[in-house]
């Protein structure tokens, strides 16, 4: 994981320099947007590794060098064995861009089809965090 | 005391053909959340679209063999063109690099999947009917976009470019886009967050490398694009000035598009590096020369690639010409020392030219080619003289060709047994290999000088007096070959369904990373047992102990 | 051996295929473009030579070296090669030998290309012409005939216009178009310009030799693109003062 925020960190502190020079030279406001705002990305991703490597501490089994197999050994996650729910998003969002050119009524059906789609494949594995028959 | 995992139980213990209904496999592969399936699907699909692109490709040389307009009208033809580089752009080569990053990459980080095998499916669908969508325009009473892939404004407006064929085209690819940068997002995760123990960063495959670099352009370059779609829609349907000439949208449209652009090709040259660099250490019986270098070069490129997007447009003399021309010579030299790794790797090797190898071979030399001429094209004053004609053409044919195409089928003979179990016949492929590098050499090497001696690029036609007929008959001729190359191939996958099983996890002999130690094909989550990694060759390591490096870590 | 020899024969043969094909009056050592035809040639003619011999210089040498260990480190026997993994000396050399390269490519490009774009303010350019570029042909306005609208000549697909230069003498041109973005490339010229509506680009140069070449429209710009050719035709300074005259008069 270190290696993860010091590469986005690198890239976000060349992007800014390319910015600043960029504009130096004379640049123009896309590009000048256009680079800054891929520093931002950048930073913000490196930002997100950092935080997230303080918080597991240690050195992961992946990034050591003497890791052995077993050290990885045990539950791996839980891996969806199929799932239908990708492609009714999918289907909602291409006939959401559809409405725009057939009509706003599919684009309005598409957006609920849409928004329906992904509640479902969010939610498809959770299961009740309470159990409703505690009380 | 040595923990050691035993090599993987080969697909003997299993039917050789698992009987299902056709229902059920279609079913199977729909609702499919393993990276593998995933990725054949993505690979079958941008192969597909890589035939039909080729066919109008073909319409494209045949128009222009002879001069007069003898079946295409100027019209049709811009149509023709337009979705002849759409597509194998953004409907072949992006979804192929797609394609092979999910079947090998997880299998080379010793991963049991993706981290979001279902966002994977999704982004495939995206890509599927987003492509569906825009290729649809010429089902539509005005035909298909005929702006050029390029899309410039005012052109690709609604006023000069009436039509739904357009607004296909931009919706199709944006929503397509959505789904690029969804797989750029999940392969970084996975990279990052599910590499096998012992995998650390610097013992990555240079192609997992490669795949990471390509997919931080991914989140870098289409994002831009996506805005400016947003902002070509909006002024197609709702009459919004974004793109207005006015306003400088002609101005702000190319460097959104370019800013887009540039990384866009090397997302599309990246990962194709990547399998060569695969290859090589195979069939020389040597490590990746300079890995860490090579490395080194690759963030470098990723690094630079935002900051020369306007050599795209050093003919519009509104552009910093010093800038980007030093940024582009600059984004040369780590392209150029990539090609010394690959030299290197070679070099005092062990080296066996069986097909996959033979592809590689073909791809340095194409490429080598192509990359001069950019260097040449890089250089404004020499722009000026060949911008927009046909030697900008041929060079990005060479480039993207002879990375894209030659890697693709070099990665198809090396992991072909891999993914079905079945090896591709040595003789069909190197007939294959041959046809092809003959055919694309004839087709493409003269549009340099046809450029030079003054043919515009995207002109339907041309005057018998101009000069460029018979030109432009050899490279029709050439095409023409070309496609004919495709037969030995279609000929040796339909074979190969009857070629006897591999029974071992490396046909091959000498594969490096992960995947060569497991089955072919691997189980459902890819591994029954890992190998200790120590190297960036861990199979190699298993498959040769005495001859295993280990880079510190015992 | 049997591979090496057929690669090298394929190269050859398409190589030879492609020069023989292409033989035509151009002036070889210009490798295209001909000498003192314009002042842009003037200045791109030696930086194009040159590219392209570093060009085919670096292309020789790797190819030789990518080919050597095809031909001279095949497999022999199943003893491994020595498993070499770096070589730093190597690997800063081939970092710096093409830095350096480039380097030099660069130096001469900004030379030229800040000679090739300066641009006379308008108040002293002896020559001016505004190139106004519509769907689909070409407007050419000769602003030194300070004729109005009788100084414009438009062409049309059918009727490609004629751009008049005279020899020797530098022009000022104006570039815009008043719809979508086209291109005003004259091959032989080594030049070409964008004319971007709502936009006036500027570019200078002096036709001098003799003679009509081709001009064509190099950016995609809609239906009719390929049939927006001009013509550009360089005569002696007497008689481009003929030619605004006969504008005049018109």
């Amino acid at each position: 994981m270190k290696l993860g925020w010091k590469l986005f960190l690198g890239l976000s502190i060349f992007y800014a320099i390319m910015t600043v020079i960029y504009y130096g030279v004379g640049g123009e406001a896309v590009g000048i947007a256009c680079i800054s705002l891929s520093s931002g990305l950048a930073a913000l991703i490196a930002f997100y590794f950092w935080f997230s490597s303080k918080r597991t501490g240690g050195i992961l089994p992946e990034d050591n060098l003497s890791g052995e197999i077993a050290d990885g050994a045990g539950d791996l996650g839980f891996y969806s064995p199929h799932s239908w729910w990708p492609l009714p998003v999918a289907l909602s969002a291409i006939a959401a861009g559809l409405g725009l050119l057939i009509g706003w009524w599919l684009t309005l059906i598409a957006v609920g089809a849409l928004l329906i789609s992904i509640l479902g494949f969010v939610l498809e594995y959770e299961k009740p965090s309470v159990d409703v028959d505690a009380h | 005391m040595t923990t050691y995992a035993e090599p993987s139980i080969s697909t003997g213990a299993l039917p050789a053909r698992i009987p299902t209904k056709k229902g059920k496999l279609f079913v199977k592969w729909v609702t499919s959340t393993d990276h593998k399936t995933i990725g054949y699907m993505y690979l079958i699909t941008s192969f597909a679209w890589f035939l039909i692109a080729g066919v109008l490709a073909l319409m494209l040389r045949a128009e222009l063999a002879r001069p007069g307009l003898q079946f295409l009208s100027n019209e049709q033809y811009n149509q023709i063109f337009t979705m002849h580089g759409t597509i194998m752009l953004l409907m072949f080569a992006t979804p192929l690099f797609a394609g092979f990053a999910n079947v090998i990459m997880p299998l080379q980080i010793g991963a049991a999947d993706v981290a979001f095998p279902r966002l994977n499916m999704l982004s495939y669908w995206l890509y599927l009917f987003g492509g569906t969508m825009a290729f649809c325009g010429f089902l539509a009473p005005g035909g298909a976009a005929s702006f050029g892939w390029t899309a410039y404004a005012p052109l690709a407006n609604s006023q000069y470019s009436p039509g739904i064929g357009g607004d296909l085209w931009v919706i199709g690819l944006a929503l397509g886009g959505v789904g690029t940068i969804l797989t750029g997002v999940n392969f970084i995760t996975t990279i990052f967050t599910m590499r096998a123990p012992g995998m650390t960063m610097f013992r990555m495959s240079i192609f997992t490398w490669n795949v990471l670099l390509t997919s931080i352009l991914v989140l870098l370059a289409f994002p831009p694009l996506a805005a400016a779609f947003l902002g070509l829609e909006s002024d197609r349907l709702f009459g919004s000035h974004i793109f207005d000439p006015a306003n400088g949208g002609a101005m702000l449209w190319q460097h959104l598009f370019w800013f887009f652009g540039h990384p866009e090709v090397y997302i599309l040259a990246l990962p194709f590096f990547g399998i060569a660099t695969e290859i090589l250490p195979v069939f020389s019986r040597k490590p990746i020369f300079g890995y860490k270098g090579l490395i080194a070069a690759t963030i470098g490129i990723a690094a630079l690639s935002v900051s020369v997007w306007a050599h795209h447009m050093f003919a519009s003399g509104q552009v910093l010409l010093p800038f980007f021309s030093f940024m582009t010579f600059l984004i040369g030299v780590p392209t150029g020392v990539k090609f010394f790794n690959w030299i290197g790797t070679m070099w005092r090797g062990s080296v066996t030219f069986e097909t996959p190898m033979l592809w590689v071979m073909g791809f340095l030399i194409t490429f080598l080619f192509g990359g001069l001429t950019g260097i040449i094209l890089a250089s404004p004053p020499m722009d000026f003289a060949v911008s927009a004609s046909y030697f900008v053409v041929a060079h990005f044919h060479y480039v993207l060709f002879g990375t894209v195409v030659f890697a693709m089928f070099a990665g198809f003979y090396f992991w072909w047994p891999k993914f079905t179990g079945h090896m591709l016949n040595e003789r069909l492929g190197k007939i294959h290999f041959w046809t092809l590098f003959f055919g694309f050499h004839l087709t493409f090497l003269i549009q340099h000088w046809l450029g030079i001696k003054g043919m515009p690029r995207r002109y339907a036609d041309y005057l018998a007096t101009d000069g460029f007929t018979t030109m432009n008959t050899i490279s029709t001729i050439g095409s023409f070959l070309l496609a004919l190359s495709m037969i030995p191939f279609f000929i040796n996958i339909w074979i190969s369904r009857n070629s006897p099983k591999v029974t071992v996890d490396d046909p091959w002999g000498y594969g490096c990373s992960l995947e060569w130690a497991t089955s072919c094909p691997p189980p459902r989550h890819n591994f029954l047992s890992i190998p200790r990694i120590r190297s960036e060759r861990p199979a190699f390591d298993l498959h040769y102990p005495h001859m295993a490096h280990t880079d510190e870590g015992h | 051996m049997r591979m090496n020899r057929g690669l090298t024969t394929a190269l050859l043969a398409t190589a030879g295929v492609a020069t023989l094909s292409s033989c035509s009056s151009s002036n070889i050592s210009g490798l295209g473009y001909e000498k003192g035809l314009s002042s842009v040639n003037d200045v791109s003619l030696s930086l194009w030579q040159g590219a392209w011999i570093t060009a085919g210089v670096v292309g020789v040498v790797t190819a030789i070296l990518i080919l050597w260990p095809a031909v001279f480190h095949r497999k022999k026997s199943e003893e491994f090669p020595k498993q070499t993994r770096y070589n730093v000396p190597t690997e800063v050399a081939y970092t710096v030998i093409p830095f350096i390269i480039v380097a030099v490519l660069f130096a001469y490009t900004a030379r030229d290309e800040s000679r090739i774009t300066k641009v006379t303010p308008i108040a002293q350019a002896k020559h001016s012409i505004t190139v106004n570029a519509i769907q689909w042909s070409w407007q050419f306005t000769y602003d030194d005939a300070h004729a109005g609208n009788k100084g414009t000549i438009t062409g049309t697909p059918a009727h490609p216009p004629t751009l008049v230069l005279p020899q020797g003498e530098k022009v000022r041109f104006t570039l815009t178009s008043t719809d979508v973005v086209h291109g005003f490339w004259i091959p032989a010229f080594m030049i070409q310009m964008q004319n971007l509506p709502h936009v006036e680009n500027h570019l200078e140069f002096s036709a001098n030799k003799l003679g009509t070449y081709p001009g064509r429209c190099n950016i995609l710009c809609g239906r009719n693109h390929s049939q927006m050719l001009f013509t550009v035709k360089v005569v002696t300074p007497a008689q481009y003062q003929d030619y605004l005259n006969t504008l005049k008069a018109a």
